[in-house]
């Protein structure tokens, strides 16, 4: 793959298609609850992280993230990512037991970069919960992805999550983003 | 700021919600609109209320917006290097004069009208003052309304609103300084930038109850101790250990015995950290002075202590600030400290534990929510709130003794001790009409006997 630049109109096109297809069927293998089939998209070096956003200044308002390598909700390597597939299998997983349903939206999808075989992506997404009876939580949100070329398809190697909310208006975040 | 002497004239007696000789509470007291008023005006209106920790404001002008209760306040550092908690409102509409949620600031300058407030409270300036006020306003009377108090100790910065309070020191008392000295005597702390934040539907106390609760653990985080995610035996110890404290101060959870702690002792001098889980935790104590401050006991605890009313101090490397939202909504605040000069290894657990176990996303945390809003949701039907709940495990079973140096605490085996003294304290502060009233009231707790 050479630079997003030098790439034809035709081209943007094809490969934004094959991206767009690989983030909705990887929100929907989430969805479906397909855990280690999710798993399996994921490169081993993921990094997958939510900073924690707060209400600043316009002045002051480079200090509306935290920072890499600071405090976040998700700061996680696949190791852990696995450890919360893993938790919902082994019983008394109180927080998705019985299971939430979700519904995932992605959209306003965007190539941002392109580096060998490495595409960037940037996309909106909400992440609708709803369980037991009446429980009601959405998240909108922003990510910036990062997806890898192997073996003719994609893994996701970097997701960075930056939700609207910044108390979290969730009892907790039991979902993947 | 005036000393708050408040009239007793209500529906329901807190004397009548909860018996501390048979351990049966009364749910209403996780649901009743009134009840809940009182608490805010008799518990957060009067306590001292955990703002911030100084590093959080290294500089002047450096802000953190904390509320006391329903009433938001700014913690702000002023230019002599004092901070000062401001009401976060304009006394000339009731406007806040402050949007965000940290930062820095010259002054504070309201929105509406454009009254500027100096860092100290001080009216400094309003529009139209000659023009339209004529020159009739005294600004030296109509700055921002200041906590009645602010007081720091070991860095962790409290505010209280009634003049009457006493000084945090005694507020404290042993078993509160014991809790931040768990932290403080790990060496220089510094407060990490960002504050998890998440709301939960639960009534404020039983989030607060939960921290004392270690009979939850294997069950409401199995999940956690079936991976491997925290150690069986850091989470579910059988020896235990609770510390009351008055005012309703208390830690509750794993405390080892002097032998164990002298072998724990022998391990971290070996160079060894390794042995037990608490192994960490005692390498600091071995630190001159340390045990000495911590005391007979306190060096042996590895429990969690809740500074009454709402400030769970974490031995990981997090406290917990549990702020009431209304009788049915708990907004839970994570903070995450480091020790300065702490090795690469400690920082890496602190990170852990900071970043994966607690928190709205964290592998523990996760599975509590829903416990606490259901335990509010069974105390809001009109049958349901009329029913009582247990609370008397390991009542009469167990004997308070005295250390030499004149700790005194219970070791024993998973109890309900520490709830059913945050009850009962909850119950004076409940009943007392002015600080002076719960002064003289409260109990102090028992140093020996069955109990």
């Amino acid at each position: 793959m050479g630079g997003y630049a030098d790439m034809t109109l035709q081209e943007q096109m094809l490969l934004k298609h094959e991206v767009e297809e690989f983030l909705f069927m990887e929100a929907d293998l989430l969805d479906s609850r397909r855990y280690d089939d999710w798993l399996a998209v994921l490169a081993d070096d993921i990094h997958y992280w939510m900073p924690i956003r707060r209400t600043t200044t316009a002045r002051e308002v480079e200090l509306e993230f935290t920072k890499p390598g600071g405090m976040a909700f998700f700061d996680d390597d696949k190791t852990v990512l696995t450890l919360r597939i893993q938790r919902l299998s082994v019983g008394r997983a109180w927080a998705e037991d019985p299971p939430s349903r979700t519904r995932r939206l992605v959209t306003n999808v965007r190539l941002l970069s392109i580096d060998g075989d490495e595409v960037n992506v940037g996309c909106n997404f909400k992440l609708y919960r709803t369980r037991l009876n009446s429980e009601e939580d959405s998240w909108i949100g922003r990510r910036e992805d990062l997806l890898r070329r192997v073996d003719g398809g994609f893994k996701l190697a970097r997701r960075h999550i930056f939700l609207e909310q910044t108390v979290i208006l969730s009892q907790n975040m039991s979902s993947l983003f | 700021m005036s000393e708050t002497i408040i009239a007793t004239d209500r529906r329901i007696n807190p004397a009548d919600c909860f018996d501390p000789d048979t351990g049966v509470l009364q749910r209403r007291i996780f649901s009743d609109q009134e009840i809940y008023r009182e608490e805010l005006r008799r518990i957060f209106g009067r306590a001292w209320n955990f703002m911030c920790h100084e590093s959080q404001l290294p500089a002047a002008g450096d802000f953190f917006m904390n509320w006391i209760g329903e009433d938001e306040v700014i913690a702000v550092r002023n230019r002599n290097g004092e901070i000062n908690v401001l009401l976060n409102s304009c006394p000339h509409r009731g406007n806040t004069v402050c949007r965000a949620e940290l930062g820095n600031t010259n002054s504070f300058f309201c929105s509406y009208h454009g009254w500027n407030f100096d860092l100290d409270g001080r009216l400094i300036g309003m529009p139209g003052e000659d023009q339209f006020y004529r020159g009739s306003v005294d600004k030296t009377a109509w700055g921002l309304t200041p906590a009645a108090k602010v007081e720091s100790y070991r860095g962790f910065v409290f505010a209280t609103l009634d003049p009457a309070a006493p000084d945090l020191k005694d507020y404290l008392g042993w078993v509160g300084r014991l809790g931040i000295d768990f932290i403080a005597s790990k060496g220089e702390i510094r407060f990490l930038d960002g504050v998890q934040k998440n709301r939960i539907q639960c009534n404020w106390k039983l989030a607060v109850d939960n921290l004392f609760d270690w009979y939850h653990v294997k069950v409401s985080h199995g999940t956690a101790l079936k991976l491997g995610v925290v150690g069986e035996e850091s989470m579910s110890p059988m020896e235990q250990m609770v510390v009351l404290g008055e005012y309703g101060h208390a830690i509750s959870g794993p405390g080892i015995s002097e032998a164990r702690y002298q072998e724990a002792v022998q391990r971290v001098s070996d160079g060894g950290e390794d042995g037990e889980w608490f192994d960490r935790e005692v390498a600091r104590r071995v630190q001159p002075g340390v045990a000495e401050q911590l005391g007979a006991l306190g060096k042996r605890s590895f429990g969690h202590p809740n500074i009454f009313p709402n400030l769970w101090v974490n031995l990981t490397p997090q406290l917990c600030l549990r702020i009431p939202r209304g009788p049915f909504e708990t907004e839970l605040w994570w903070f995450t400290y480091e020790v300065e000069g702490m090795s690469e290894k400690d920082r890496k657990f602190l990170q852990f534990m900071a970043n994966h176990i607690f928190g709205p996303a964290g592998l523990l945390e996760q599975d509590d929510g829903e416990n606490w809003s259901h335990s509010t949701r069974g105390a809001k039907g009109s049958f349901g709130q009329g029913l009582p709940l247990n609370y008397a495990m390991g009542l009469g079973a167990d004997q308070m003794r005295s250390a030499s140096d004149g700790q005194s605490g219970i070791e024993t085996v998973v109890s309900e001790h520490a709830q059913r003294w945050l009850y009962s304290s909850w119950q004076e502060w409940m009943l007392a009409d002015s600080w002076q009233d719960l002064m003289a009231s409260h109990a102090m707790p028992p140093t020996q006997g069955t109990i």
